[in-house]
């Protein structure tokens, strides 16, 4: 076992010689994690941790991991070092998020236990973790071919015993057929097995019980009386011969594994992607002008750098020159490209399309709304369900039920036939493996969370997926997610004579001299709504709170210029408006122009996914801190007829209180800044909103996109990731509570064994799999 | 039937040689990723 360290020149040593290796690799490594407590190399992937300055969580890549069983081990390994408050590993993704004193230990503690342990250990994020990736896919495929290649011509020479009558085969071709199967399933047990055999020879020396160890013994008996049964015909074991079991046995357990391998790789794929998807260097622009190549890690706030298309965006920043359109799907789940100039920011990890810009560096590194995205993936990929939890406790004392039983088994079958002993010991071996049991949850987890991340929806904790499945009851929280930022301005009447397009171009001519968002909004309704008519204003004043009163005249020339107000009905001199109704007037010289209304503008998917929810059997209620006929305006308008109105936000948590005392589970959707307490008391609460402050949301979902629709398809999504997560549980419990007693009794040859342990497996995953496909439209189901 | 003395050898031996070749392509990346080069052409730069 070796260790990487981020930054050191390991490419010229080919990775599988140095693997192969291990002694002459142990002194350097010494070297290499002594490196690493080096603060600006652990930096690289470790961050505070919230609470203590002197606690620092770290993320690695741990390879070699098979199992749920492999990941506890790991776990308890980890926090027996002094220093380690927590260590959270994850066998699903391969990762481990260690948590540490500053003042207690250095990284090369901890990452020395984990290599005592048997594992090697990256540090997450760079290209040594790649580099250990690949390896590990290239090995896999290796050895299932070498099995599969195999199992096909040990087949062929097995043919001929299974339909030869009694005397067709002579005692010499016989033995040729059996020598040849000898020497083909060699490679199998060489290469294919390998990773069994070491897997379980470190369990036997950490003294745990781990899923391939009854498997390596499952093959090795095999084995061992194949062997005997060819070159010593006459001994004990019999005559009798199993290459062809064994190698088909090794084949399909190998296609479970690399199947898995693949499903662990696609739906990690966003979370990976993710990681992968900053520049390891960027073009920053030197003191006389010209850009020059550094390490994405030495940019600093104030750095202009230069991204040309195709490449990422290292860090948040502001466009100095030049024009694109920017993919920021990954971030916000919006998937058409951005059209970006002059004065846009730019955020880390999306991607440039079109054509070169420079880019004044705001913020690197932690600080990026990416580096937040990425460690909210990591710690939902590491955090394990309730369920998942529960089937890892059960791992290790089932394992070593299997193990006593087997050799109960072949004691009890002994006295009357060895050979028959031996082969049923190796079907309870092989049978029980509970992989399936192991896999049922975290696959269907991990699919829907690749599925989710690839939507723009977040996942804070993996345990809200079962939450979220159990929801009954849906609150909004109004403002900013059912309907958006942006205000709608409406005509609503005119003076007699002044035709709309008209009172629409003066009044756009003076919200033009404003900032205030109600002429912003009114300017940007009027651009389009004005028709050709286009008005100048000159001379503009605004006075604040009020209104803007300016000089305005038509676009033609020597027309005469007139004094124009527009603001609140006092402002304007218009008498007996009621001046709550936030109504906008415009008036002149000679009085009332016209009136504009303000409404909030609901959200365009708004009105379909409260349907969706419904259609779902969920109550939805609505919550909002404005006046009872601005709500009801909204609530009518999208179809929720259930809506509170003025409350403050102790009044929303205490209705939600109300709501979960009453029995309902409730899922309520916030934009994450003004409704903190009310997001925090629910059972499942949803941060929506592109403006979501990621640090400090504390949602368990978080929608980045501008898509409401998202959150009744992440409840939908729920619901059948539970859904999955039974049908898993059940079949691999009843496959296993099927299989034993039959195995006992010596009913279950060794092959039909290896074939049915396979097809568990992949029945797990594969069902897992449907998860993965997207996130469906919500159909009145 | 004699001729299977020798055939049998053959086919293993031939084994052999097919799972040097496939050591020899996995070893140089062949099967690294699947999609990437059939999409190669599709690529001007």
């Amino acid at each position: 076992m070796h260790i990487q360290v981020h930054g050191l020149p390991l490419e010229a040593e080919r990775p599988d010689r140095v693997a192969a290796t291990p002694v002459a690799r142990a002194a350097g490594a010494a070297d290499a994690l002594e490196l690493i407590d080096d603060p600006q190399e652990w930096s690289a992937f470790s961050r505070p941790w919230s609470g203590d300055a002197a606690l620092i969580e770290s993320s690695v890549v741990v390879a070699g991991m098979q199992c749920a069983a492999c990941a506890q081990g790991l776990e308890a390994a980890l926090r027996a070092v002094p220093g380690v408050l927590r260590a959270d590993v994850s066998a699903g993704s391969g990762r481990a998020s260690v948590v540490w004193s500053k003042d207690a230990t250095r990284p090369s503690g901890w990452m020395r236990a984990i290599e005592r342990a048997g594992y090697t250990v990256l540090p997450a994020n760079d290209s040594a973790a790649h580099a250990i990736r690949q390896r590990e896919g290239r090995q896999a495929l290796w050895r299932w071919l070498v099995a599969g290649l195999c199992m096909m011509q040990v087949m062929m020479y097995a043919y001929p015993a299974y339909v030869a009558q009694p005397g067709d085969l002579s005692l010499e071709m016989e033995r040729l057929l059996r020598w040849a199967s000898w020497v083909l399933t060699l490679p199998v047990m060489l290469f294919s097995c390998a990773g069994f055999f070491q897997n379980a020879w470190r369990d036997m020396v950490n003294r745990r019980v781990g899923m391939d160890l009854p498997v390596a013994l499952g093959l090795l008996i095999t084995f061992a009386v194949s062997t005997a049964g060819t070159f010593e015909p006459q001994g004990i074991f019999g005559r009798e011969v199993f290459f062809d079991s064994l190698t088909m046995f090794v084949f399909f357990l190998l296609t479970g594994r690399w199947l898995e391998l693949r499903l662990r790789s696609r739906t990690a794929g966003a979370l990976e992607s993710a990681l992968n998807r900053l520049p390891e260097a960027v073009q920053r622009r030197t003191q006389d002008g010209s850009f020059a190549l550094v390490a994405a890690r030495r940019l600093r706030p104030g750095d202009t750098i230069r991204v040309l298309p195709g490449q990422a965006f290292a860090a948040d920043g502001c466009i100095v020159q030049g024009e694109t359109s920017v993919d920021q799907s990954l971030l916000t789940g919006e998937s058409r490209p951005l059209p970006l100039g002059q004065g846009d920011d730019v955020i880390a990890g999306s991607h440039n399309l079109v054509a070169s810009v420079q880019v004044r560096v705001l913020r690197v590194g932690d600080d990026t709304r990416f580096a937040q995205i990425v460690a909210l993936m990591r710690a939902a990929a590491v955090a394990k369900p309730r369920l998942a939890l529960l089937a890892d406790r059960l791992a290790k004392p089932f394992l070593t039920a299997v193990v006593v039983s087997a050799v109960l088994a072949a004691a009890f079958w002994w006295p009357s036939d060895p050979q028959r002993a031996l082969m049923v010991a190796v079907a309870v071996l092989i049978v029980t493996c509970p992989c399936a049991l192991s896999l049922a949850t975290p696959a269907a987890m991990l699919a829907a969370a690749g599925s989710l991340a690839r939507a723009g929806v977040l996942l804070r904790n993996i345990q809200a997926l079962e939450a979220a499945a159990r929801v009954d009851t849906v609150v909004f929280d109004k403002t900013g997610t059912l309907t958006s930022e942006a205000l709608r301005v409406d005509l609503l009447a005119t003076r007699e004579g002044i035709s709309g397009e008209r009172a629409w171009a003066m009044a756009t001519a003076l919200a033009q001299h404003s900032l205030h968002p109600v002429s912003r909004a009114l300017a940007l309704a009027g651009a389009s709504a004005a028709g050709p008519q286009r008005w100048t204003a000159q001379r503009a004043v605004e006075e604040v709170g009020q209104g803007v009163r300016s000089w305005a005249a038509p676009g033609q020339a020597d027309a005469p210029a007139v004094a124009l107000r527009l603001g609140s009905a006092q402002f304007c001199g218009v008498a007996g408006q009621d001046p709550d109704t936030g109504h906008i007037f415009l008036s002149d010289a000679h009085g009332w122009l016209a009136t504009f209304s303000l409404a909030q503008a609901v959200r365009p998917d708004a009105v379909s996914t409260i349907a969706a929810l419904r259609d779902s059997g969920l109550a939805v209620y609505m919550l909002s801190g404005d006046g009872a006929g601005a709500s009801r305006a909204v609530a009518q308008a999208i179809g929720i007829d259930r809506f509170e109105s003025g409350r403050t936000p102790a009044q929303k948590l205490q209705f939600l209180r109300e709501l979960q005392s009453a029995g309902h589970r409730t899922a309520v959707v916030g934009d994450g800044l003004n409704d903190a307490p009310v997001l925090a008391g629910a059972d499942v609460s949803f941060a929506f909103g592109p403006a979501v402050p990621l640090a400090r949301a504390q949602a368990d979902f978080i929608v980045a996109g501008g898509q409401l629709i998202r959150v009744a398809q992440t409840l939908m999504l729920a619901r059948r990731t539970m859904t999955v997560v039974r049908q898993n549980l059940g079949w691999a419990l009843a496959y296993n509570l099927a299989c034993i007693p039959l195995a006992l009794v010596g009913w279950i040859p060794a092959w039909m064994a290896g074939l049915g342990m396979a097809t568990s497996s992949l029945v797990v995953v594969g069902n897992a799999l449907r998860l993965s496909r997207g996130l469906a439209l919500p159909g009145p189901a | 039937m004699e001729i299977l003395y020798l055939l049998i050898p053959l086919s293993v031996m031939l084994v052999f040689f097919i799972l040097g070749g496939l050591w020899w392509a996995i070893d140089r990346g062949q099967f690294d990723d699947l999609e990437e080069q059939g999409q190669r052409v599709l690529d001007e730069s």
